[in-house]
């Protein structure tokens, strides 16, 4: 499938999508239009962008996405938002200063590449750094966890 | 007050020693992310929101503007260097810029790109300085019909002027308002789109849609590229130009100068736009175009000129107006919103201070950055030595930290991660994601516009054409996208030759 044709799916999933859930909404009166009208209106042109793009894109085709192969590569994408969904969804349980040390730690053992005892060096020193300046530097309250600070 | 009064206040205020210092700060931090690829304004403004929260408004857009005319700076010095945009504005620098260094002439690009980035930058200050208190006033004669037909004009200049086609900035126009009328309805107060989630009430946040579709995809694709790099020093010595280089870059200079501010006033990536347009200009009005791309001088000096202009000019309508042309005025206006400052017609009437110590900060900014660009370029230079392998977890984790100070919310980190990944598939799918971006913050005013205006006129729609200014816009809007349309449908000299080829 062309680079066109998937944007095309993306527009047009999101269209149905918004269609579903607006057409619930009060849609009003002209002189009073309602809360539903716009995303309604914006659902149909979503989709209508979606289905001449389906269309253009058979003709046009200016290439195609190797997912495939992207997948395939020693450092992907995809590993990096896989750790970092999980930094995210157990920074209010471990607390940022473990969590954002143990992450750094990953990425820098796992995707960079460093040995063991470099990797948990540099992650302490950018966990607890990243800490120090944010909460007490800025004094923004980042999430405690079960620690104490 | 008139405007030599407001700028002598103006100067009162920025030359206090507390925003002296907060503009050096912004200006050194702007040019750090400048020259670090992978981290752009918008990353470089929404870190140090946090760090405003105990500062006056007055200090706050001192620093966080610093950063953004900051980074413009900086990104010349990547792409003259190793051929590398430390910016997206950048991009066109590296074609001559790089050949200018291969040849030994570097250090004379680095010059003429600072020095033109203060002559295009200082000039569009004095553009913003008597062009948006102008704009504020006739803007409060807008009402709502006047500022949907406003919005829509800018969004279909977006989508003219953007960098895909029309047609393929339409469906992302399309889906950021979609994403914009997530929440609370603000005239009803029912609810859109929210699914019983309570942090959806309030609508998705801006900042992690912006850092996640620009930031944190900018960083995935940075990953999967080559992370070696090849970098030249440059003395001090050999930053002079010669006479024929600063002879040559003069029109240059001046011509980037006008082009940047006219094109910074308009929607978009307007300073990616600007040096593009002021390349091609200088390349057509060359009497050896053939030698573009081989280390002319008018190929930095232009495109560097620009953008610069650009950056300052787009501060027009986000101040006068309260429309934000583009993700890093957007960032800014977030927080002014934050310290109770909302920017619009009434803004420079309620906010003097604010805005002429802005400008006259503007100015000193534009100083203190031509000092550390030109005899510190090698310090900076210097960060490009961190490996990338240890730049881009420190990247992430800071973009994320910063997401997360503004709400203190994880809930926006799990937003920032899925922006993240759509902008990285729109990119893959080479789709530009800023126009999605301004969709969105936009998209709310848009919609309270068409919905007030409707409601005033009893539900007629000749109430846009009843008025002058409205209907012009309308009209105007309506002739691009036929333009548009007509000029996607109409065959190129491309089109004609495949079907020439197919013949035989």
């Amino acid at each position: 499938m062309t680079k066109e044709r998937e944007a095309s799916l993306i527009f047009f999933v999101a269209g149905i999508y918004g269609f579903i859930f607006s057409v619930g909404l009060p849609l009003g009166k002209w002189n009073e239009p309602g809360p539903g009208v716009f995303p309604l209106a914006l659902s149909i042109l979503l989709c209508l962008s979606g289905i001449l793009w389906f269309i253009q894109g058979k003709k046009r085709g200016e290439g195609k996405m190797d997912w495939r192969g992207l997948a395939r590569k020693r450092v992907t994408p995809f590993q990096i938002v896989g750790l970092t969904a999980v930094f995210v969804l157990s920074l209010d349980r471990l607390g940022y200063l473990l969590a954002s040390s143990l992450y750094m730690f990953v990425l820098l053992a796992w995707i960079s590449r460093y040995r063991v005892w470099a990797a948990l060096g540099m992650a302490v020193v950018l966990g607890g750094g990243t800490w120090f300046f944010f909460q007490k530097v800025l004094a923004v309250q980042l999430p405690r966890g079960f620690l104490p600070f | 007050m008139d405007v030599l009064d407001g700028l002598y206040n103006g100067f009162q205020t920025a030359l206090t020693l507390h925003n002296v210092y907060l503009c050096f700060v912004g200006c050194l931090w702007g040019t750090v992310v400048g020259v670090l690829p992978g981290i752009g304004p918008l990353a470089g403004i929404t870190l140090l929101i946090p760090a405003t929260f105990g500062i006056d408004a007055t200090g706050a857009i001192i620093m966080l503007a610093g950063i953004y005319y900051g980074s413009m700076y900086g990104g010349s010095t990547t792409s003259i260097l190793m051929n590398i945009p430390g910016e997206s504005a950048s991009v066109v620098t590296c074609i001559d810029g790089y050949q200018m260094t291969l040849k030994g002439r570097g250090g004379a690009a680095l010059f003429i790109s600072a020095w033109g980035s203060w002559v295009g930058g200082t000039l569009s200050v004095v553009g913003l300085m008597f062009l948006t208190p102008v704009l504020a006033n006739f803007a409060m004669k807008f009402g709502p019909p006047e500022m949907f037909a406003v919005l829509l004009i800018a969004f279909v200049l977006l989508g003219s002027l953007g960098r895909g086609s029309f047609f393929k900035t339409v469906p992302m126009v399309f889906l950021g308002l979609l994403i914009g009328t997530i929440g609370m309805d603000p005239l009803t107060a029912a609810l859109r789109f929210t699914h019983g989630v309570k942090e959806l009430f309030d609508g998705i946040g801006f900042v992690p849609v912006a850092m996640g579709a620009l930031g944190i995809a900018e960083i995935l694709s940075s990953t999967e590229e080559s992370l070696r790099r090849l970098i030249h020093k440059v003395r001090l010595r050999e930053l002079l130009p010669t006479r024929e280089e600063l002879r040559a870059s003069w029109g240059p200079v001046f011509r980037g100068s006008g082009l940047g501010f006219l094109i910074g006033l308009l929607p978009g990536s307007a300073h990616v736009l600007s040096s593009f347009v002021s390349y091609t200009v200088e390349k057509r009005l060359s009497k050896r175009p053939e030698e573009f791309g081989t280390g002319r001088i008018e190929g930095v000096a232009g495109p560097e000129t620009a953008n610069n202009a650009a950056s300052g000019s787009a501060m027009i309508p986000f101040l006068g107006l309260g429309i934000p042309t583009g993700p890093a005025p957007a960032v800014m206006m977030i927080a002014l919103l934050i310290h109770g400052v909302r920017p619009g017609p009434l803004f420079i009437s309620e906010q003097p201070q604010l805005f002429w110590g802005l400008v006259a900060s503007m100015y000193i900014g534009h100083l203190i950055l031509i000092i550390l660009n030109l005899p510190l370029v090698g310090i900076f230079v210097n960060l490009l030595r961190v490996p990338f392998r240890i730049l881009f977890p420190v990247i992430l984790l800071i973009c994320i930290v910063g997401t997360y100070s503004v709400n203190s919310s994880t809930f926006e980190l799990l937003i920032l991660l899925a922006f993240g990944v759509l902008g990285y598939v729109f990119r893959k799918l080479d789709y530009d994601v800023a126009p999605l971006v301004l969709a969105m913050i936009i998209g709310p005013t848009m919609e309270i516009a068409f919905r007030q205006s409707l409601m005033r006129s009893g539900g007629s729609f000749s109430i846009f054409w009843k008025s002058p200014i409205a209907l012009v816009l309308i009209l105007l809007s309506f002739f691009l996208i036929f333009w548009n349309g007509y000029r996607s449908l109409r065959p190129t000299k491309a089109t004609w030759e495949q079907a020439l080829e197919e013949d035989k």
